[in-house]
């Protein structure tokens, strides 16, 4: 519950006589706390020939407000911060079935990165404007509505020209709590929902937190291809039948989501069945359960991907290593073998 | 194992107060919620309790309890729930006898004999969501003095 609505207890009815409404791009938050839920059975039966029908008693219960709260990064791409200030875009959406406001609080540890301000974005362009994209008053979001969701910018800037080669990692961590109370699942704040109801912390806890990896360093994943030959006679020469031992080392600076590699078999050899290991780890050849298949067909392209952006043209059969997601400042390292026609 | 205790008692407490009808035939309607707690032989039992928080998402129990308390046995007896919109039908509760449904108020029947036009005109099967009625016929007329129950689970939408 809310202030707002308290004081304006006639508009609080009117949306009370509604009931799980769909708005289009809103997720489904159920029936509107504070609803009175009306129960009365009709019974009809047959004394002495005549039909008679009357009522059951009324029972009402009334919809209890459920605290539940989301907050997402809206991008996955690695977030270097330089001196000029940097911003990322975040959704929060009141999962709530009610009304409510939401205490916002976002910090950078442990330093060499400042969170300059964080803000509404008043328009939802993920852009900053700096008449229009204001700090929530008191820490405060205002009210959302049931399912609504607004869009948050945080604006950071490096504090100091770190040097390229050792750049600084801190991580920025944004909390939306409700203000009518958080906590434990199933925690019960007595008439402090909307119409009177009770308030219930959800399965969110009414709390939702992410932590975003910073660096100053560089953009982007980076992969480093070296190989080595091993010929029959235990040589390193590159004859007929020896075994050259490709490893594609992939470094993330930030946290992404979709990380792919892929690397081409070159032409004039053949892959090695069964070869193919991630981080140490032999993966199968089928596109199967696991991370990684060997494509025989269909062109597989150089480079370590995350999302749109990828490097590398080359066509051909090939190996094709799904990360997912990857953490910050992490390395993988995938090794296949091919053997020369 | 769950084990279901009679709901009886619990009804009680409401009836007394809650019995808005006169006439022979009294009817209480109830929304009550299970309650779980552990048993010292490591069964779960449930009961069923008034609701002190009911959120979207909660399984609720309509319960009718019904008594001829006049002297004279009552003949077609029928209990007809039209279902608040903000409540979706899931099943009979257990120990109850099974409601027929309807979508549409009219057309009563199991679930499975129903059918929802769609607005292009074509039907498809009726799913538990769709129901809007619920109802009960007792198939021999009510003795004087005898009484039982009916229940149904939902789900707050």
């Amino acid at each position: 519950m809310v202030a707002a609505t308290l004081a304006h207890p006639a508009f609080a009815q009117t949306a009370f006589a509604q009931t799980a409404i769909a708005v289009p791009g809103r997720p489904a938050v159920g029936t509107v706390a504070g609803t009175s839920i009306v129960n009365t059975a009709g019974l009809r039966y047959d004394l002495d020939g005549t039909s008679r029908s009357t009522v059951s008693n009324t029972v009402t219960i009334v919809v209890a407000e459920r605290l539940d709260v989301a907050l997402v990064r809206d991008d996955h791409d690695a977030v270097v911060v330089g001196p000029e200030p940097t911003i990322i875009p975040l959704t929060l959406t009141n999962l709530d079935n009610g009304n409510e406001s939401f205490t916002l609080v976002a910090t950078v540890s442990p330093g060499g990165i400042a969170l300059r301000t964080l803000v509404i974005d008043a328009d939802g362009d993920g852009l900053y404007d700096p008449v229009r994209d204001l700090a929530p008053v008191d820490g405060r979001t205002p009210v959302l509505a049931p399912g609504q969701s607004i869009k948050l910018l945080a604006i950071l800037a490096a504090t100091s020209a770190a040097p390229v080669t050792a750049p600084v990692t801190a991580t920025l961590t944004v909390t939306a709590q409700s203000t009518t109370g958080s906590g434990t699942a199933g925690a019960t704040y007595a008439q402090a929902g909307d119409g009177g109801s009770d308030a219930v912390v959800g399965l969110t806890g009414a709390s939702a937190s992410v932590a975003i990896p910073l660096s100053t360093g560089p953009a982007g994943p980076s992969l480093f291809k070296s190989q080595s030959v091993r010929a029959a006679d235990g040589s390193q020469n590159a004859v007929r039948d020896s075994v050259i031992t490709y490893t594609l080392e992939a470094r993330f600076a930030g946290a992404v989501t979709g990380a792919r590699i892929a690397d081409p078999i070159p032409l004039g050899t053949v892959f090695v069945p069964g070869s193919l290991t991630l981080d140490g780890a032999p993966l199968s050849d089928a596109a199967d359960g696991d991370a990684g298949r060997f494509d025989a067909t269909n062109g597989a392209q150089t480079g370590a991907q995350t999302g749109t952006a990828q490097t590398g043209v080359a066509q051909g059969p090939g190996i094709v290593v799904a990360l997912g997601q990857v953490a910050a400042a992490s390395v993988h390292t995938v090794q296949f073998k091919a053997r020369i026609q | 194992m769950i084990t279901r205790p009679m709901i009886a008692a619990v009804l009680a407490a409401t009836a007394a107060v809650a019995s808005a009808a006169a006439g022979p035939l009294q009817v209480t309607s109830s929304i009550l919620v299970e309650s779980r707690t552990a048993a010292a032989d490591g069964t779960t039992r449930i009961a069923l309790v008034k609701p002190s928080k009911v959120t979207p998402g909660d399984k609720v129990i309509f319960v009718l309890s019904y008594r001829n308390t006049g002297a004279q046995p009552l003949a077609n007896v029928v209990l007809d729930n039209p279902l608040p919109r903000q409540i979706a039908y899931r099943s009979a509760n257990p120990g109850s006898p099974a409601p027929d449904v309807s979508v549409d108020g009219k057309t009563f029947g199991s679930l499975a004999t129903l059918r929802v036009r769609s607005l292009d005109g074509s039907t498809r099967a009726a799913g538990p969501n769709d129901v809007t009625s619920v109802r009960w016929r007792l198939a021999s007329p009510l003795a004087a003095g005898s009484q039982g129950q009916f229940a149904f689970q939902a789900v707050l939408k």
